[in-house]
């Protein structure tokens, strides 16, 4: 399953190819369990495009990779603003390729780039944009089953747009199980933990007020090291269900009974959060998923219409982009992530989360602060942002240069396309 | 599945009846009427259906996998494309997108065993993997495909008359042999087989098609259309057209290369 190690041989094609008459092929962005994904430009548009070349293993008897079928069927029915377009897909000397609008980066980027500063509009928009992405999946029974940060990607417009379908599929047929091994693990819903095969829509509203709790706080809101760490990180911050909130939970297959644990007020745990956005926040998180709001009354709901208005997309802050033509294998030596950088990065990841897990145990009321920062550990990243003044002036402070960051998670995003391997070690 | 087919590719993609039944040029040329034409998709949707029966997969498994028979032959030519290999890739093909895999090898040994004797269905595994991406192409890369099964359960439960669930359901099946999920919205192919369930079983639902508020004269039309084809194709479900009548059109073909 690792993905780490394969340096693409075999990889006959470089760059400066056009392919099928119609696509310049330009650098690898990046490579993982199924496929190698590059740039290029669409000489029918002149855009640029991320194109998928979806590996056939050698002796693989199986034909068309199974994940991205997937893919290309459900995205061939989803055509909206907020999920990532698939332009074309042609087979290639024996390899399919999918063809996608080219992203700049993603929301898992943004996330982690201390020098970005969130406003609480900043956050409204992001939030409401993967909510519309979600709707839209929804209305045409879709679930996405693998929301996390770095599966949001984010256009030159500033467009967030749901990506990554291949966990993806349809449902509404009753009676038909799923597997419940789905979302890493930190976006899974209790009721997946629990082992539920008939869910439905609400596993993707829990992991994007997962995301919507990871935008406010600036790091993985709840980061259990197993599926059971997982439940109890859960019912330790909001609390061990009762049977009254969620009268069905005791017949879960994997049901186990958990001590009780008061919730801790959201408000504790958001300290820079509005009412409003905290309102949502408890209807995304709430137990039962009957219960749980949503997609489309998330849309509706008063954290919406209410100041600060949602960012326009294209004035979102967003990492810094790299030069169109620099060589992406220069090793990225990213101060901020300290020494650990020369190894793998799958490896840096897994480093990352397992600090952030020792990090934040004590200290869920604060922001995260980056063990190793230095010059990043400044006040910007500590203002609660609730009394963020730059926001209610409608001024920012122009976003400072950092080191790749947006390229890091491009690779990063593209090496864990096996969606197990999500943060998970 | 629930989803919503007005928004889907399977809309949009919806074919006047006269653009369906069209026989491409490279066919024509080799002497295959229209008539022969039907004969060679009906014959081979049942050859879809003896496979699946085999492997057991679902109803909407096979149901998908005919369907994409019929539309790469709306499309592309039989000489092109031999139905032959066309025919498993489509299961092959659709049991992946219905999530529920069949693997090339199984389906290889079955029709090894089920056409043992004509050279011409055998096919190895690397055959239908090279078909399946050609098919993907000749599709459009389109997957998704309705039917009229979940309507036509939850029609009949509204009206009432699910006594007729297994008539009902066995005319669906039926609808499959036609062209007809290619042109029409599959409730409306639904609605067409109770009309014919409930007229054939003396039920009288006329009040409840009125509420209904759908163009009646289209659900006629569907249901005449299936009763001209029991008419005229008196098919055995267990065996499919005669050989007799079947081989001389398959030796229209081009023989595999």
């Amino acid at each position: 399953m690792a993905s780490a190690g394969n340096s693409g041989s075999g990889d006959d094609d470089s760059g400066g190819k056009l392919l099928v008459d119609r696509y310049l092929k330009g650098e690898k962005l990046g490579e993982g369990t199924y496929g190698i994904v590059f740039k290029a430009i669409d000489t029918k548009t002149e855009n640029t495009v991320a194109i998928k070349k979806i590996l056939i293993g050698k002796d693989s008897k199986e034909g068309v990779n199974f994940t991205a079928l997937r893919e290309i069927k459900l995205l061939k029915e989803l055509k909206d603003p907020n999920i990532i377009e698939l332009i074309d897909c042609f087979p290639h000397k024996k390899n399919l390729h999918l063809v996608f609008e080219f992203m700049e980066t993603d929301l898992e980027a943004v996330i982690k780039d201390k020098t970005i500063r969130l406003t609480p509009a900043d956050i409204k928009s992001y939030v409401q944009m993967m909510l519309k992405g979600l709707a839209f999946c929804h209305k045409k029974w879709v679930l996405h089953r693998d929301m996390k940060p770095n599966n949001l990607l984010i256009g030159a417009d500033g467009q967030l747009k749901l990506a990554d379908f291949g966990l993806a599929r349809m449902f509404g047929s009753p009676g038909r199980n799923f597997t419940h091994q789905v979302f890493a693990r930190w976006y899974r819903a209790p009721e997946l933990l629990f082992g539920s095969k008939q869910y439905g829509s609400g596993v993707d509203i829990w992991a994007a007020g997962c995301i919507f709790a990871e935008l406010l706080n600036r790091k993985p809101f709840l980061q259990g090291s197993s599926d059971i760490d997982q439940i109890g990180k859960i019912f330790a911050s909001l609390g061990t269900p009762k049977s009254s909130q969620w009268p069905d939970m005791v017949y879960l297959p994997d049901y186990v009974e958990y001590q009780y644990v008061a919730p801790t007020p959201l408000r504790t745990l958001f300290p820079s959060a509005s009412d409003d956005a905290l309102d949502l926040l408890s209807k995304m998180f709430a137990y039962d998923p009957k219960a749980r709001i949503t997609a489309q009354q998330a849309l509706e709901h008063r954290y919406f219409s209410t100041l600060p208005a949602p960012t326009i997309p294209s004035q979102l802050p967003r990492p810094r982009r790299k030069g169109e033509s620099g060589n992406n294998k220069i090793p990225d030596l990213n101060l901020q992530d300290g020494p650990a950088v020369l190894s793998p990065r799958r490896k840096l990841r897994r480093v990352t989360a397992h600090e952030g897990i020792e990090g934040n145990m004590h200290r869920a009321d604060k922001v995260d602060e980056h063990p190793s920062g230095t010059s990043f550990s400044s006040q910007s990243s500590r203002i609660p942002m609730s009394v963020d003044v730059g926001a209610v002036f409608g001024a920012r402070p122009p976003p400072r240069p950092t080191l790749n960051s947006a390229d890091k998670s491009r690779l990063k995003r593209k090496l864990d396309l096996d969606p197990e391997f999500g943060y998970a070690e | 599945m629930a989803a919503n087919f007005w928004t889907s590719s399977h809309c949009k993609q919806l074919l006047d009846p006269e653009d369906v039944d069209v026989v491409p040029a490279a066919d024509r040329e080799r002497g295959i009427t229209p008539e022969e034409f039907r004969l060679v998709k009906i014959h081979m949707s049942s050859h879809i259906w003896r496979l699946a029966q085999q492997v057991k997969v679902r109803q909407r498994v096979i149901a998908t996998a005919v369907t994409y028979f019929r539309r790469v032959y709306t499309r592309k030519s039989m000489s092109e494309y031999d139905p032959r290999l066309v025919a498993p890739t489509c299961l092959y093909l659709a049991s992946k997108v219905e999530e529920s895999t069949v693997q090339a090898r199984l389906l290889v040994f079955y029709i090894k065993k089920m056409c043992g004797s004509d050279d011409k269905y055998r096919f190895e595994i690397k055959d239908i993997l090279e078909m399946e991406m050609k098919l993907l192409e000749a599709l459009d890369y389109y997957l998704v495909v309705f039917h009229p099964y979940r309507p036509l359960l939850q029609l009949l439960q509204d009206a009432g008359i699910t006594d007729l669930t297994q008539f009902a359901w066995g005319l669906v099946n039926d609808t499959y042999k036609m062209d007809l999920i290619l042109i029409y919205p599959p409730y409306m192919i639904a609605l067409a087989c109770i009309y014919i369930a409930s007229v054939l079983k003396d039920k009288d639902i006329t009040s409840w098609f009125e509420e209904l508020r759908v163009d009646m004269n289209i659900v006629k039309n569907i249901s005449m259309e299936i009763l001209d084809f029991y008419d005229t194709y008196k098919i055995d479900p267990q065996r499919g057209i005669p050989e007799d009548k079947i081989s001389p059109v398959m030796n229209k073909l081009p023989a595999k290369a």
